[in-house]
């Protein structure tokens, strides 16, 4: 299993969109850090906007913001899984391990584990520009307590977004199509039933409120406690591992 | 004329018996097919289609476009599950084997990341399978390609690709090869070396060879047996002896000289069918040796005196063109199945 995983790994890093990902991970959450902090206690129509620095309500959202990369640790794994179909490398993966579900078990945990040296460097591209920030603007916040809790928790959330992104991968196998999906999904229909009165009470079941949970909210709907969302998040990602283990042993590798 | 290797190499051919000299390190591995079955919907692309492929030869798998080859390699190998039957090596299931890599290498399709260099390609597959990477740089210089290990695969020639694949496929020092339509994309220079390749490969390591076609005359200098399948079954299988003397024209022979009006006469009048066009005498129901007495016995001049050998071709596409009409409108909607891919 250990040399699938390697194998996985020499995938990953002997083509660039790893770097790619990356690096648009750290400016995504660099850009919207910086928004955040900037707009800290601004007033948004007359009414009262974003806590003010040194808010620990502020700080709070502040910490948080790492999980806006979770779209592009999905994209990572999907990307992982589904250039298999595209590039028709599937054929000589499944001929060298036959044994298909070990294939996508390795392919679960290798970027589960890449996904960590990532995520690490997102929360740090964060923490310094919050740290940074909103120091010169008063108070720059400890990273202790509630504040590194929810440092630690977004890691994990991108985390588990890399694991459901393979996942999403196996089941869909057309990377186009599961890359668009996802964005659409994350972008459109969360936030939709989000919104809706209607539908938010469905909200705190699905991935994004599961985040929520986890992490931090602002101005949100009803959520779940935190550790629930947490195991409601890494439910999901063992759902989606799941399904595309069993899909991608049964289906025929054309 | 395809050259027998006996004469060319001057020494025999090796069986599974004889190559102990030097035998590929995991053993000679026979794989034998039995009552292979798989339909997709209404069409039958393999009907219990049964086959051996036998240690120290390279065996033609041939039919034309959409009769289930492909199909038939990719249940063999484990990734198509069949409706029926069994694909075994030495007994053992692809997807049993405990090394598949090492007892078992495939050329499917020229399948590359394009942004991955030949070399981390190769690379991916000896981390996945346990062996050294430097395996990758071997198989590399093996098919010609180390000067091109770095460069990204996608700006590959077809005819690179080829190679690349087939590097991938060597790279477990495999006993069984299985190439599906390997010669696609190689230049004549190319053909003639996977040529004198696979007969290395089998013939000097005992190493057992299954190479796909759809066309005879690809391989025909290539392969020691075939087997020919039309609309999923079995036509014929043999070597390529009993499929040449199986010709239709076994039997013809082919005179040329100068007095062929007078041979035509005696040999009419020992009771021989012949019939004359442009100078060259056609007769039926007699053989060389028959012909050439009578016409020294007669004094007659002979400037050519052959067998009517290229049937070979026409056997194989009347073995298999009877079989593609006969199931035209489901063999019609495999061909598309096939292009889909």
């Amino acid at each position: 299993m250990i040399r699938l995983v390697r194998s996985e790994w020499t995938k990953l890093f002997t083509t660039r969109v790893w770097l790619g990902l990356l690096i648009g991970a750290c400016l995504m959450v660099a850009g919207f850090s910086a928004l955040i902090v900037g707009f800290a206690g601004a007033e948004q129509n007359g009414q009262p906007g974003l806590p003010a620095v040194g808010d620990p309500r502020f700080e709070h959202v502040a910490f948080a913001v790492s999980t806006n990369a979770i779209v592009l640790f999905l994209i990572l794994g999907i990307i992982g899984m589904t250039q298999e179909y595209r590039h028709r490398t599937a054929t000589p993966t499944f001929l060298t391990e036959p044994r298909r579900w070990r294939v996508v078990a390795a392919k679960l945990g290798g970027y589960a584990l890449v996904a960590v040296p990532f995520a690490v460097l997102v929360l740090a591209v964060n923490v310094l520009v919050v740290t940074v920030y909103a120091g010169a603007r008063g108070a720059a916040p400890s990273l202790s307590g509630e504040n590194l809790r929810i440092v630690l928790t977004s890691g994990l959330v991108l985390v588990i977004y890399a694991v459901i992104g393979v996942g999403v991968g196996a089941l869909l196998k057309n990377q186009v199509g599961a890359i668009v999906g996802a964005l659409v999904y994350l972008f459109v229909v969360e936030g939709l039933v989000r919104s809706i009165p209607a539908t938010s009470g469905a909200y705190k079941w699905m991935p994004g409120g599961a985040q929520e949970a986890m992490t931090a909210t602002f101005q949100g709907p009803d959520l779940l406690e935190a550790w629930q969302g947490g195991l409601l998040l890494l439910g999901y990602g063992l759902l989606a591992a799941v399904l595309g283990t069993v899909l991608a042993v049964r289906r025929d590798v054309v | 004329m395809r050259c027998p290797p006996v004469a060319r190499r001057g020494v025999p051919i090796p069986t599974a018996s004889t190559v102990s000299g030097s035998p590929p390190p995991s053993g000679a591995v026979r794989l034998e097919v039995d009552g292979l079955s798989k339909s997709f919907g209404p069409v039958h692309a393999v009907s219990e289609l049964s086959f051996t492929v036998e240690p120290g030869s390279v065996t033609g798998f041939l039919g034309p476009n959409g009769a289930g080859k492909t199909t038939t390699l990719r249940m063999v190998l484990g990734l198509m599950n069949p409706d029926a039957g069994t694909a075994t090596f030495d007994g053992t299931p692809y997807a049993a084997l405990p090394t598949p890599l090492r007892t078992v290498g495939a050329v499917l399709e020229t399948a590359f990341h394009p942004a991955r260099s030949g070399r981390n390609h190769l690379r991916v597959y000896c981390r996945a399978a346990g062996l050294p990477v430097s395996r990758a740089d071997e198989v590399l210089v093996q098919v010609g390609l180390a000067d091109a290990g770095n460069r990204r695969a996608g700006g590959y020639s077809l005819g690179m690709r080829q190679r690349l694949a087939l590097a991938t496929a060597l790279l477990g020092d495999p006993a069984v090869l299985v190439l599906d339509e390997p010669a696609n994309g190689l230049d004549p220079e190319g053909i003639q070396w996977l040529r004198g390749f696979l007969r290395h490969l089998a013939h000097e390591q005992g190493r057992t060879v299954l190479v796909s076609s759809h066309l005879l005359s690809e391989v025909e200098q290539t392969v020691d047996r075939v087997v020919i399948v039309g609309a999923g079954r079995l036509v014929r299988e043999g070597s390529m002896e009993q499929l040449r003397s199986g010709a239709d024209g076994a039997g013809t022979v082919l005179v040329r000289g100068p007095e062929m009006g007078r041979l035509a006469a005696v040999l009419s009048a020992a009771g021989t069918n012949v019939s004359q066009d442009d100078g060259v005498l056609t007769v039926t129901g007699s053989t060389p040796a028959e012909i050439g007495h009578r016409a020294f016995a007669a004094g007659i001049e002979l400037h050519e005196l052959r067998p009517r050998t290229s049937g070979l071709e026409e056997i194989y596409f009347q073995l298999t063109s009877g079989q593609e009409q006969f199931a035209a409108p489901p063999a019609g909607t495999t061909v598309a199945q096939e292009a889909a891919r």
